[in-house]
């Protein structure tokens, strides 16, 4: 089983996916770092896919496909799943919504993980990572509960939190917003500085 | 969307509110917002207009659980209108924003007592389910509520995207032909019904949802998502049994779509080589024809 490491700019690009969207349910993809040896996978970045309806197929397609290129081209790969349910008090992997993502990843990329966002722990003063991390233990393609670390743990919580009090997360773009109109960049390069950068623009 | 609460007088939030509820919008923190900033002093201002920003505000206020402003407007409305059943639905409501929902569904059973043609607090014990996370029994329920209100469009979508959510598609799909009745312009409605058709797949399915696609970009050539689905229906008829001027013409208007798409998007997309990102689902789509031919 792997441990999973998640930085700062994907936690962040996540969870302000989920607070932007707080009646709705979201989900988005992990990008790993394409190097990551041995048992420890290292999450990078994450993309928001969609808040309208994650039910139908057609543009997680496309989507897949084109950040799949994107991944490669930043010497990543899809390495894994996230979403929050839609209800407040699910917290459950069976309750996730299109599941069958996650599972599609892990075809391809064996050490995948699915990240769930525990919506009760989304605070303003959140003082533990609100996700859980799963794994697959091998072979049965079952996700099972993994270890995971959060980069710079404290800062990154307190820095997300400062954040989310200054709205900031309305400004995440998922890819549903791109194809509502193509100048939302669903890659969010925005966020991609560092969180004391980033408390400085809003 | 920001807005400078300081420059804003009473009749441009009024002017504001009144688009957000034109619009369906909730914006409920802005909202809240603006109330206690400009428009709680000014409502006797608004004329009579103003029941409807109390009402507007309410909501707000549960939504971001500003309960003192919820209970303080409730108030204001139920004296002007004393047993009034539109603002016991609101008492209903703040119980369900506290979870108090055996409290809300008491009020709500009262309000239908008294006036059975009343959809809404009907809708509301249908919104209790879903909140418990009863999706099943919700379902059910909204089956028996569509019964007797046939004409409510809003229900429709909701039980559709139930449906969605328990991957009944075909049941989904029924529904979604049941709004388009209602807006037979909405390229939106062609557009997720299309998708629904595309999700369940087999050939027949697909061809179904090309026509409705196409429906879709005929009312509004710009819906990028449509474009996205003409290609990728097409391109799953290229690569079909089918006869094989079908599969060239299918070839024909996927190519079309993609290029469409890739027009729209470089254009405005400030991602680095977009196109080139699109280009890639040709690779892997059109890379099938090899095998079909």
């Amino acid at each position: 089983m792997c441990e999973y490491k998640i930085s700062e700019r994907a936690y962040t690009k996540l969870i302000f996916h989920a607070a932007k969207y707080p009646h709705q349910a979201v989900n988005g993809l992990l990008l790993a770092d394409k190097n990551s040896k041995g048992s420890l996978v290292e999450i990078v970045d994450a993309i928001p896919l969609f808040h309208q309806c994650l039910h139908v197929t057609p543009m997680a397609e496309i989507a897949l496909m084109q950040i799949d290129a994107y991944a490669e081209r930043e010497g990543l790969v899809i390495g894994g799943y996230y979403a929050a349910p839609e209800n407040f008090y699910d917290n459950q992997l069976d309750k996730a919504p299109a599941a069958k993502i996650a599972d599609k990843i892990q075809e391809n990329y064996k050490n995948a993980c699915f990240t769930l966002i525990d919506n009760k722990l989304v605070t303003l003063e959140h003082n533990r990572p609100a996700i859980q991390v799963y794994g697959c233990s091998n072979d049965f393609g079952r996700w099972s509960k993994a270890k995971f670390t959060l980069t710079h743990s404290s800062q990154t919580l307190e820095g997300v939190s400062l954040l989310l009090k200054r709205g900031a997360m309305r400004d995440v773009i998922d890819f549903d917003n791109h194809l509502d109109n193509p100048e939302n960049d669903w890659t969010n390069d925005f966020l991609n500085k560092s969180l004391n950068d980033l408390q400085k623009l809003y | 969307m920001s807005l400078n609460y300081e420059d804003m007088s009473w009749s441009d939030v009024r002017d504001q509110f009144r688009k957000w509820r034109e619009e369906n919008g909730r914006h409920s923190e802005d909202v809240v917002q603006l109330w206690v900033a400009v428009l709680e002093d000014k409502l006797h201002k608004t004329g009579n207009e103003r029941h409807l920003i109390l009402e507007q505000v309410i909501i707000a206020a549960l939504d971001t659980a500003r309960f003192d402003i919820a209970a303080q407007c409730t108030k204001q409305l139920s004296i002007e209108f004393p047993g009034s059943l539109r603002v016991m639905k609101f008492k209903a409501m703040r119980y369900e924003a506290l979870e108090q929902y055996e409290d809300a569904e008491e009020v709500l059973n009262a309000i239908i007592a008294k006036d059975e043609t009343n959809a809404a607090p009907r809708k509301r014990k249908i919104a209790i389910l879903k909140a418990c996370g009863n999706r099943l029994e919700a379902i059910k329920e909204l089956n028996e509520y569509l019964k007797k209100f046939m004409s409510d469009q809003e229900a429709w979508h909701e039980l559709c995207s139930l449906y969605l959510a328990e991957a009944e598609y075909g049941k989904a799909a029924f529904c979604m032909e049941e709004v388009l009745l209602h807006n037979p312009h909405s390229h939106l409605i062609h557009q997720r019904l299309a998708e629904i058709r595309y999700t369940m797949g087999g050939v027949e399915n697909i061809e179904t949802a090309r026509t409705y696609y196409s429906q879709a970009l005929k009312l509004n050539p710009q819906n990028l998502r449509a474009l996205y689905g003409l290609y990728l229906s097409c391109s799953f008829l290229a690569n079909s049994r089918a006869v094989s001027s079908k599969r060239k013409e299918s070839q024909k208007l996927a190519q079309w779509a993609l290029e469409q798409v890739s027009a729209h998007t470089v254009k405005l997309s400030p991602i680095e080589h977009n196109d080139k990102l699109i280009a890639t689902l040709d690779n892997a789509f059109g890379s099938l024809d090899i095998k079909a031919n």
